[in-house]
């Protein structure tokens, strides 16, 4: 009960707090297109690394459903090519730097970092292995086996289960909604000749970006240059697949995995940052934040504590199909009743007048910004995100000027278009874990 | 020699801002107007400041007899309402921040993030807490049932667990014998409001502080300091080593392993870091040479690191997953490995990596404040290596194999080993 009045004086939306103001930063990111590659830098004297997002059109749209694993295949081929005796990975390791790789729907993202001696000989070794890959069945092998072992790692995040569930779900195209590694059996399937046959088809310059954060000034001059002129020019297309939508009342999609308490994750659709509705929905994402935190913890205690981290929202405006997802972690007791009342206020936002200030949430969200904004590959990738979605890649001062123009009649409104049915994933234990 | 009117100028800016020594490329460091120390890394391309307030005082309380005050006492200061109306966990959630209290055997850090914009309101706030703590029965209600949460929740972390139990087996008394959140509740419900303000009283003097600021901040945030006495700073507080630290196996809730050495003290900064070297080497995640070699398909996995302490620093690895006494046999097989000199190309490359991952491990704010804390607290904040200027950084470019491998003869010898069980329990190699 005393929960339920926590949320229910966080809805009211009364309590009075300083208005969101801009921090002075640093220069806005500098932006220059050739060729087809977008080249972003953000200069950062201070930082004790440079970083480098490079993102190429290559990601599980271009994928046809039979193909299911191919980009991240691919990707991590490149990943374990032998550079110098050894696989780039562990190359770069050695000389001072770290590459990975994230697969997106509609691109694959490397992120390479190195100490600023080291830079230029880190983007050398990975350019070698971008413009020649090795399709040896041995190489080829050792990707799928350390795909397979974090396909097996995701499973048994519960949260990244119900994501990639949820994902499927609001994919333009059945082929960008597949999970981002594949599945062991499909990637059986895939061999080299499907690999060379892939990056031959999509690792092209046309729609790259090469995102650059933090000791730029360490790099030769025309370095980043040189890593996005590595790939061949040209542009490529995504392979549409469209599916008939599966008919049925219920939104809800089910699964089972080796997890000790059930995960309710609930998701709904949401705007991209070039929206008007951006900002608000910001402030939305802290409001509901709150909302479940408050319900959910212990009240009154001072220290970040298993229940506050076992709810929450998060609005992943990165993705190309932005959404809102709400999570519960049924370890915390009566998931179930944390879980409606979170949904109830959902729906009730949408449709009851605002009363009060909402300037405490406004607070939260700017807040909440700029935490997420002080890696540099946060910031490498950000600038990435807001420019292909046509926004200026200023992130900062465009986000915080969203959030603290954001009026009570934008926050219901935007609850009004976003809020309205979301589809369900349950994530549940094992019957006979 | 200064001209006239240069020494006049310079005489005023000591009477109006914080006495300042700048470090080339590292952080700016001196004394606080009214009283204790501060450091300084800045870096004004961010949005975000951190803003870490670190005292050295014991966890049990200065007779060791009130295991869990010092985390009571900083817990109650921050939920104490100031002369604002506010406490300062509110005043830095309502600026949309976050904060934490870590407290150590020795140590309390008070950690605050915060939009830059806010920075100033917040170094005001959290000085005024701890440095004129008013704290009263609702902080003291608040606190304790703070600390029995964190210490409910403790009962399922067998890293913390095994990490506490590992020190009470290494240190025969002093404040590291004590765990800083006490597994049983009865330890601290004894605790009065009384013994807690004369704590705070004399752990939190300004004197005895240390604030470490990092991100988009200067040293016109100081300004913002108005309490405080001007004294001495306590010394690191030591414990006692016991003579032939035992075994030891405890029924828990969680089951795991774990190992520990004695180690270097922080003044002997070529060995310490030796050790830093030896543990992300061998088990940092992904990685160390131990972690890769374990199953990726089972539920095994392994945690090292060098505990970098006044003296003696103390290596501590925890073992979990269904298979320990395996893990722990590819953990002292890969000890032993290394009292052998690693050959140059291979020690070349893990001496490159380690470098990496020290900038990588340490690039945002709140990590950048809490390192230079920790390594001030400790007696050494001129080796923290988030300054890629400090002696750390010279320290770990030094290092060389045979270095290395007589560092791991000399201190990895013979670990003290503490083994949780639960009743299942089982260890399908034994």
């Amino acid at each position: 009960m005393k929960l339920r009045l926590a949320a229910a004086a966080a809805f009211l939306l009364i309590v009075a707090s300083p208005l969101v103001s801009r921090a002075a930063v640093g220069a806005a990111p500098v932006v220059t297109r050739s060729g087809g590659v977008t080249t972003i830098t953000q200069l950062d004297a201070s930082a004790p690394l440079l970083h480098v997002v490079y993102v190429v059109r290559a990601g599980l749209d271009r994928q046809a459903l039979s193909q299911n694993g191919l980009a991240a295949l691919t990707a991590q081929t490149i990943v374990n090519t032998p550079v110098s005796g050894v696989a780039l990975r562990d190359a770069i390791a050695a000389a001072g730097g770290s590459i990975s790789f994230t697969v997106d729907p509609d691109d694959i993202r490397f992120q390479i970092e190195a100490l600023p001696q080291d830079a230029d000989n880190v983007l050398k070794l990975a350019r070698t292995a971008f413009a020649a890959p090795d399709f040896d069945p041995a190489t080829v092998r050792s990707a799928r086996d350390r795909l397979i072992t974090r396909i097996a790692e995701n499973q048994e995040i519960a949260l990244q289960v119900g994501l990639d569930m949820l994902n499927s779900t609001l994919a333009p195209s059945a082929n960008a909604g597949l999970p981002a590694f594949g599945l062991p059996a499909s990637l059986a399937q895939l061999g080299p000749d499907d690999v060379r046959a892939f990056y031959t088809t999509y690792y092209k310059r046309g729609g790259s970006y090469v995102s650059a954060a933090g000791r730029i000034d360490a790099l030769s001059a025309g370095a980043l240059g040189l890593l996005g002129a590595t790939l061949p020019e040209g542009s490529t297309n995504a392979i549409s697949v469209k599916l008939p939508k599966l008919e049925g009342a219920s939104r809800q999609l089910v699964a089972q995995r080796d997890i000790s308490a059930p995960w309710l994750i609930a998701q709904y659709g949401a705007p991209n940052v070039a929206s008007k509705d951006f900002g608000p929905m910001l402030v939305l994402a802290a409001f509901m934040q709150r909302t479940l935190a408050d319900m959910a913890d212990v009240p009154g205690v001072v220290s970040e504590t298993y229940a506050s981290r076992a709810v929450g929202a998060v609005y992943q405006y990165e993705n190309p199909q932005p959404d809102l997802v709400l999570y519960v972690n049924g370890g915390i007791g009566n998931p179930n009743r944390s879980f409606s009342t979170a949904l109830s206020i959902a729906s009730i936002l949408a449709t009851t007048k605002l009363e009060g200030s909402i300037d405490e949430f406004k607070t939260m969200a700017a807040g909440d910004f700029i935490s997420s904004t002080n890696t540099l590959e946060a910031r490498a990738w950000l600038a990435v995100v807001y420019d292909e979605n046509g926004a200026q890649p200023d992130y900062l001062s465009r986000t915080l000027d969203a959030i603290s123009q954001t009026t009570a009649a934008d926050l219901q409104r935007v609850a009004r278009s976003y809020l309205g049915n979301p589809t369900i994933a349950l994530v549940l234990p094992r019957e006979d874990s | 020699m200064m001209p006239g009117r240069a020494i006049l100028a310079a005489a005023l800016a000591v009477m109006l801002a914080p006495l300042a020594a700048f470090a080339a490329d590292g952080p700016s460091t001196g004394s606080l107007p009214h009283g204790g120390a501060y450091t300084i890394t800045q870096d004004a391309t961010l949005a975000s400041a951190a803003i870490d307030l670190w005292f050295r005082a014991p966890g049990a309380g200065y007779d060791n007899g009130e295991p869990g005050i010092s985390r009571v006492a900083a817990t109650a200061a921050a939920a104490a309402t100031l002369e604002s109306g506010k406490s300062l966990v509110g005043l830095v959630r309502g600026v949309g921040g976050h904060l934490a209290i870590n407290v150590y055997p020795d140590l309390v850090d008070v950690s605050a993030s915060v939009p830059a914009s806010a920075a100033r309101r917040v170094v005001a706030a959290m000085s005024a807490a701890y440095f004129s703590p008013a704290i009263d029965d609702d902080a003291m209600k608040i606190a304790r049932t703070d600390v029995a949460v964190l210490s409910a929740q403790e009962h399922f972390s067998p890293d913390d667990l095994l990490h506490d139990a590992l020190f009470a087996q290494i240190f025969v008394s002093g404040p590291a014998h004590y765990a800083p959140i006490p597994a049983d509740l009865s330890d601290f419900k004894s605790i009065t409001l009384d013994q807690v303000k004369a704590f705070a009283k004399r752990a939190f003097r300004s004197a005895n502080a240390t604030i470490a600021l990092a991100g988009n901040v200067d040293a016109s945030l100081l300004d913002a300091v108005t309490a405080g006495t001007p004294g001495t700073a306590d010394t690191p507080i030591p414990s006692s080593l016991a003579a032939s630290p035992a075994d030891k196996t405890i029924n828990a809730a969680v089951a795991g392993e774990g190992l520990a050495w004695t180690g270097p003290p922080i003044a002997d900064e070529r060995a310490a870091t030796a050790l830093d070297f030896v543990a992300d080497y061998l088990f940092r995640d992904e990685t160390g040479v131990v972690s890769k070699a374990l199953d990726p398909t089972g539920d095994d996995y392994v945690n090292g690191q060098f505990i970098t302490l006044h003296d003696p620093g103390i290596m501590l690895v925890t073992i979990g997953g269904s298979k320990p006494a395996a893990v722990e046999a590819k953990v002292l097989g890969a000890i032993a490995a290394l009292q052998t000199p690693l050959d140059p190309a291979t020690f070349a490359a893990a001496r490159e990596a380690f470098i990496y991952h020290l900038a990588s491990d340490s690039q945002a704010p709140t990590e950048q404040a809490d390192n230079l804390g920790w390594y001030a607290g400790e007696g050494n904040g001129a080796y923290a290596p988030s300054d890629s200027a400090s002696t750390y950084w010279k320290a770990a470019r030094s290092l060389d194999p045979d270095y290395v491998a007589s560092v791991v003869k000399k201190y990895l010898a013979h670990p003290v080993v503490v083994r949780l069980i639960t009743t299942n329990s089982k260890d399908s190699t034994s």
